[in-house]
C-alpha cells in the first residue's frame, strides 16, 4: 500500500491536472489542490491515506466520479466484473478440464489429438484479438451462420456490447425478526437472467479461453503422470474397476496440481480483464482500477489496491483450505 | 506405453507447429486491428488496419422501436455544470441545465435561451438582462433572476468548482468583485474573492444586472458555457448563506435540477445514461420521448453498437473508416453534408462532417531546443502527408495556430497568409533541415537528441514515428515516448517537456481566446504562478533569445493595451497576425491539424447539421425519430 502511495503521490502523474485540463489557470489549481488536501505535508497525507484504508475508511473518487464513494462505487463495478469472472473460470472449469482428463485418460487418440491441439491454439489466442474477432463474426452473425441472428437466437439481447442485465435476482420484502432482518419476498426471471448469460458469454468465452487451455494441458499431463504411477499399478492389480481407479485414484490427485492453477487465475480474472471488458464495454474493476492509475485518483487506487490485496490473501487460503481436503498429507495437525 | 508415445508426440508437435502459424497469419489478414485509441481528449478516433466491407446488404433492425433517441458517450465523471470540464459529461448536461444562452446545434452563432434580450452600458461594463418569464425547472419551480445569480456565486465560490476562472480571471468573463487575503493551509497567502461581491443584482424577478470588471467582446458568448448555467437557488449548500436541499454529491450523481428540455432519469457509471423529456419546458419541447447513451470507450465496442443498429448517432472509428464512401457537399458555413455509406451493414448513413474550431499541435520548449532543431524538424514535416497517411484525410492541415475559419480578416486573408509559410509546405524537405543544422554544428555523426512526448495515442506516436524516420542522418536522433493527458499536463508546467503534442480548443469561436499562452513571459516553465494568471503553453519562449520573442511580446502588450470590443478589433487582430509570424520566426510550435469532427446518423433520425463548436453543444429537442 505503501508502494502505491509513493507511486501515485510522487510520481508523475497529477490528478489536479487531470480534473481542470489545459484551460485552468493558478488560482484554479491551489483551490483544488488545498479542496483534496494536496497542500498538507507528504507525511501527514500519507498517515491519513494508511490510517482510512486500515479502518475501511475509503473515502471519495477524485477525479474519475468525484462526489460518488468508493463503496458505491464498488457496489457498482464489481457485480459486472465479477459475473464475468464467474462465467470464464465456469467455462474454463467444465470445458479445460473435462477435455483435459480425456485427453489423459485416452493419450495419443484423435480426440486426444483433437483436444490438446484446441487447448493449444485457444491457448495462443491473444485475448483482444479474440474480443474483436469474435465481435465482428457475431454483428453479422447471418453472414457467417446461414442466416441465424446472433441478436434473437434463444434469447433477444438489444446489444452485443454493454453491462449484462443483473437484475434477474431481488429481494422484495424484509421480514424483521427481533434485530435481524431477513428478506421474504423474492423475485428471479429466468428470462433475464438467460439474456444475462448470453449477453456475458462471449466476453466470458474469450476471457477463459487461455485459462482453458491451460487447465486443458496440465490437467492431460497430470493425468498420464497419475495413471502411470505404482499405486495405480497397484489397484489395478488389486482388481479394482476402472471406474473406481479413474474417480478414486486418479481424478483426486490429478487435481492437485491443478488447484493453485485455478485459483491463480481467478485472481487474474479478478484484476486483469482490463482489455475484454473495455472491448465488450462491459467496464468493470479493472477498467476503473485502470483509469484511476492513469489519473491519479489516489483514494481510489488505494482502495482498489487493498481490496485486491484483501482478495488474493483471501483466495490463497482458500486454496491451502482447498488442499487439506483434496490431499491426505496435507492437514492442519501436525 | 510411454515409449511410443514420445515418438508419436514429435510429430503431433509438428502438426500443432503448422496449424498454429497458419491461424496467426489468418490474424494478420482478416485483423481489424483493434489498437485504436482516443487522442487524448476523447474527440477522435484513431488506428489502423482495415475495416472490412460488406457486400451482402442484408437489412438490420435498425431502433429499438421506441420513441429514444439512443447516443454513444465516453466516460462521464459529473453532472453539476461547475464542475465538469469535460464533454461526455458536458453533452449531456447540455441536454438537462441552461445558460443564458447558447450554440444551437453548435453552431457559432449564439441564440439567447433563458433571456428575452440584453442592454448593454455606454462604458460597455454593465448588461442589463431581461429574463424570460414563465421558464420552471424540473422541480416545478420558476426561473428568477436570484437564481441566476446564485447559480453563478456557485461557479465563483463553491469549492468544487473547476471553472472560477470563468467568471473571475482577465482572460475570461471578469464579473466585478472583491477579494481578500487568507491564509492556506501552507501558510501562503492568496487572494480568494469574497462571498457574495459578485457584482450582480437582481432588479426585480425577471431582471439582473451585471456589472464587468473589464469590457469583454465575447461575454455573451462566454455565457453559453455549461459552467454558467442556472439551477434553483439553494438547492445545494456549498456555498456561503444557503443550507441546501441536497449534497453536492448528490447533485453531481443523481438528482440534477435545470431548466432545460429533458430530465434526469439515470446514471450508471461506465454503463448508461438516460434524460427523459420536460413537458413543461418553456422553449420547443422535445420530440423525442428521451434520450439514452450507452457509455463506451473502445472503438469496436462502438463500431459494433452502431452496426446492429442499436444506436441512431454514431461516430465511426478511424480503424473501420473509408474516406472513399463520403459522398458529400460544402455548405456556405464550411460544412460537409452528404451521406457514407454502404456501412457493413447494408444501411447507408447520413453524414455530416465540420472542421472544429481546434487545433493540435507539437511544441517545443525554448530552454531545452535550439533554433535550428526546432526549425529542421518543421522543414521535414509533410502536413499533406499525415492527413492522408495517419488521419484518413479526417482533418485539414494546420499552418498556424488559429483555425481558418476565425482568421482575423477571414478566408482569404487566411489563404494569403499561409502562402508565405516558411518551411517547404507539402513536401519533405531534408536538404533545408540538413543545412540549418550544420549551420548550428549538428550533424550525423554528432546529432542533437530529442524526446517527442506525446498523447496516449497510436496516430501521434505514428506521426512521431515518421518524424523519426525522416530525421535520421541530417543530425537529430529523435526518441519518442507517451504520457497520459494529465501526466503530460503536469510535467510541462514544470518545464520537463522538450517536444510534445497538446491540442487546443477554442471555447468562443474567436480568434481572441488561446493567444494569452503566448505570451513569452507567461511561457515560462517552472515557476509558481501568482493568482489570476492562466497557464501559458509550455514554450520557455524567452529562452530562445530570438527577435521573435520580442515581436511577440510586443504584439500581446498591443493586444493589451486595446481591450474595446469594437474600436480595438484592429489593433487585437493585427496583434495576432503579429504572433503567428513570430511563431513561424521560431518556429516555436508547429501546428498540425485542425480537427474535423464527423457525426453519422440512420435515415429514420430527422437531426440538423451541427456546426464548428462541436457536436456535444448539441440540445437534442428538435431531434424526431421516424422509425
Amino acid at each position: 500500500m505503501t508502494m502505491t502511495f509513493i507511486i501515485i503521490r510522487m510520481g508523475p502523474i497529477d490528478p489536479v491536472s487531470a480534473i481542470i485540463g489545459p484551460e485552468g489557470g493558478a488560482a484554479q489549481r491551489s483551490q483544488i489542490e488545498s479542496r483534496l488536501g494536496l497542500n498538507d505535508p507528504l507525511w501527514e497525507q500519507y498517515t491519513s491515506f494508511m490510517w482510512n484504508l486500515i479502518t475501511f475508511n475509503l473515502g471519495q473518487s477524485w477525479v474519475i466520479q468525484p462526489g460518488r464513494g468508493v463503496y458505491s462505487l464498488l457496489g457498482t463495478y464489481a457485480p459486472r466484473t465479477l459475473w464475468l469472472g464467474f462465467w470464464s473460470v465456469l467455462i474454463a472449469l467444465f470445458v479445460g478440464i473435462p477435455l483435459g482428463f480425456y485427453a489423459g485418460l485416452n493419450p495419443n487418440t484423435t480426440g486426444d489429438y483433437f483436444a490438446s491441439f484446441g487447448g493449444i491454439v485457444w491457448r495462443s489466442m491473444p485475448n483482444f484479438w479474440l474480443a474483436v474477432m469474435m465481435l465482428a463474426v457475431l454483428r453479422q452473425s447471418e453472414r457467417f451462420f446461414f442466416g441465424l441472428d446472433w441478436h434473437t437466437f434463444g434469447v433477444e439481447i438489444g446489444s452485443l456490447v454493454g453491462q449484462p442485465p443483473l437484475d434477474f435476482f431481488g429481494v422484495t420484502g424484509w421480514t424483521t425478526i427481533g434485530l435481524l432482518s431477513i428478506p421474504s419476498g423474492f423475485y428471479f426471471s429466468g428470462t433475464t437472467l438467460a439474456a444475462s448469460i448470453k449477453q456475458v458469454l462471449p466476453a466470458a468465452i474469450v476471457l477463459g479461453s487461455a485459462s482453458m487451455g491451460s487447465e486443458m494441458r496440465i490437467g492431460r499431463t497430470a493425468v498420464l503422470e497419475t495413471i502411470n504411477s505404482n499405486y495405480v499399478e497397484t489397484a489395478k492389480a488389486k482388481g479394482l474397476s476402472n471406474r473406481i481407479i479413474v474417480w478414486k485414484h486418479v481424478f483426486r490427485n490429478a487435481l492437485i496440481p491443478l488447484v493453485p492453477i485455478i485459483t491463480n487465475e481467478a485472481f487474474v480474472l479478478i484484476g486483469g480483464s482490463v482489455i475484454v471488458e473495455v472491448v465488450f464495454s462491459i467496464n468493470g474493476l479493472g477498467y476503473l482500477f485502470f483509469q484511476a492509475a492513469v489519473q491519479g485518483d489516489l483514494p481510489l487506487v488505494g482502495s482498489l489496491m487493498f481490496i485486491f490485496v484483501l482478495l488474493i490473501v483471501g483466495m490463497n487460503i482458500f486454496q491451502d483450505f482447498l488442499y487439506t481436503i483434496l490431499d491426505p498429507r496435507v492437514g492442519y495437525e501436525r | 506405453m510411454s515409449r511410443d508415445s514420445t515418438m508419436k508426440r514429435r510429430r503431433f508437435l509438428q502438426a500443432t507447429g503448422g496449424a498454429a502459424s497458419a491461424v496467426a497469419l489468418a490474424g494478420c489478414i482478416g485483423g481489424d486491428g483493434g489498437d485504436g485509441n482516443g487522442d487524448g481528449n476523447g474527440e477522435n478516433e484513431s488506428g489502423n488496419g482495415n475495416g472490412d466491407e460488406n457486400e451482402s446488404g442484408e437489412d438490420v433492425d435498425l431502433g429499438s422501436g421506441d420513441n429514444i433517441l439512443n447516443l454513444v458517450n465516453s466516460t462521464m465523471t459529473t453532472l453539476d455544470p461547475i464542475a465538469s470540464t469535460d464533454t461526455a459529461s458536458g453533452s449531456v448536461i447540455q441536454q438537462m441545465y441552461e445558460p443564458l444562452t447558447n450554440y444551437p446545434n453548435g453552431e457559432t452563432e449564439i441564440e439567447n435561451t433563458l433571456i428575452e434580450g440584453v442592454e448593454q452600458s455606454d462604458d460597455l461594463l454593465t448588461y442589463t438582462f431581461s429574463l424570460v418569464e414563465g421558464a420552471q425547472f424540473h422541480n416545478g419551480e420558476e426561473v428568477t433572476a436570484n437564481d441566476v445569480i446564485y447559480s453563478w456565486r456557485r461557479l465563483a465560490e463553491s469549492e468544487n468548482s473547476s471553472r472560477t476562472n470563468f467568471i473571475l480571471e482577465s482572460t475570461f468573463l471578469t464579473i466585478d468583485h472583491e477579494t481578500e487575503t487568507q491564509e492556506n493551509d501552507e501558510g501562503e497567502e492568496v487572494e480568494v474573492v469574497v462571498p457574495d461581491s459578485l457584482a450582480l443584482e437582481a432588479i426585480d424577478d425577471y431582471t439582473l444586472e451585471m456589472t464587468l470588471a473589464q469590457p469583454n467582446a465575447n461575454a455573451l458568448e462566454l455565457l453559453a458555457y455549461a459552467a454558467f448555467a442556472v439551477i434553483p437557488e439553494g438547492y445545494v449548500g456549498d456555498i456561503e448563506g444557503y443550507d441546501g436541499e441536497v449534497d453536492q454529491s448528490e447533485l453531481a450523481t443523481e438528482s440534477p435540477v435545470g431548466s432545460g428540455p429533458f430530465q434526469f432519469e439515470t446514471w450508471n457509471p461506465d454503463s448508461e445514461a438516460e434524460v427523459s423529456r420536460f413537458d413543461d419546458y418553456h422553449g420547443s419541447v422535445a420530440n423525442v420521448d428521451g434520450v439514452h447513451w450507452q457509455i463506451m470507450e473502445d472503438d469496436d465496442s462502438i463500431y459494433t453498437y452502431a452496426m446492429e443498429g442499436s444506436a441512431d448517432i454514431f461516430g465511426i472509428p478511424t480503424a473501420q473508416y473509408d474516406p472513399d464512401l463520403v459522398d458529400a457537399e460544402t455548405d456556405d458555413l464550411g460544412r460537409q453534408i452528404g451521406t457514407y455509406g454502404p456501412l457493413e451493414n447494408g444501411e447507408t448513413a447520413q453524414y455530416n462532417g465540420v472542421p472544429q474550431l481546434s487545433t493540435y499541435y507539437l511544441a517545443f520548449n525554448a530552454a531545452h531546443t535550439p533554433q535550428a532543431v526546432r526549425q529542421a524538424i518543421s522543414y521535414v514535416n509533410d502536413h499533406d502527408e499525415l492527413i492522408t497517411q495517419i488521419f484518413k484525410e479526417r482533418g485539414e492541415a494546420a499552418y498556424t495556430f488559429t483555425p481558418p475559419g476565425i482568421w482575423p480578416g477571414g478566408q482569404d486573408e487566411y489563404e494569403s497568409f499561409i502562402e508565405d509559410y516558411p518551411y517547404s509546405a507539402g513536401e519533405t524537405d531534408r536538404e533545408s533541415a540538413r543545412e540549418v543544422l550544420e549551420e548550428a554544428g549538428y550533424t550525423q555523426d554528432d546529432p542533437f537528441e530529442l524526446t517527442l512526448t506525446t498523447y496516449e495515442s497510436d496516430v501521434f506516436q505514428e506521426a512521431g514515428r515518421i518524424l523519426r524516420d525522416k530525421l535520421s542522418g541530417i543530425g537529430i536522433e529523435l526518441q519518442l515516448e507517451e504520457a497520459p493527458f494529465s501526466t503530460l499536463l503536469e510535467r510541462g508546467t514544470n518545464g520537463e517537456l522538450a517536444f510534445y503534442s497538446l491540442g487546443w480548443t477554442w471555447s468562443w469561436p474567436e480568434a481572441d481566446y488561446g493567444f494569452f499562452g503566448f505570451e513569452p513571459e507567461n511561457t515560462v516553465t517552472g515557476e509558481p504562478m501568482q493568482s489570476g494568471e492562466t497557464n501559458g503553453y509550455y514554450l520557455d519562449w524567452p529562452e530562445s533569445d530570438s527577435d521573435a520573442v520580442e515581436k511577440a511580446q510586443n504584439a500581446w502588450d498591443q493586444v493589451e493595451a486595446n481591450p474595446e470590443p469594437e474600436e480595438g478589433l484592429e489593433a487585437r487582430n493585427e496583434a495576432y497576425v503579429q504572433i503567428e509570424e513570430a511563431i513561424w520566426e521560431d518556429a516555436i510550435m508547429m501546428p498540425l491539424y485542425h480537427n474535423l469532427e464527423e457525426r453519422f446518423h440512420y435515415e429514420h433520425v430527422d437531426i440538423e447539421p451541427f456546426g464548428g463548436m462541436g457536436g456535444y453543444q448539441v440540445v437534442y429537442n428538435d431531434v424526431s425519430l421516424n422509425e
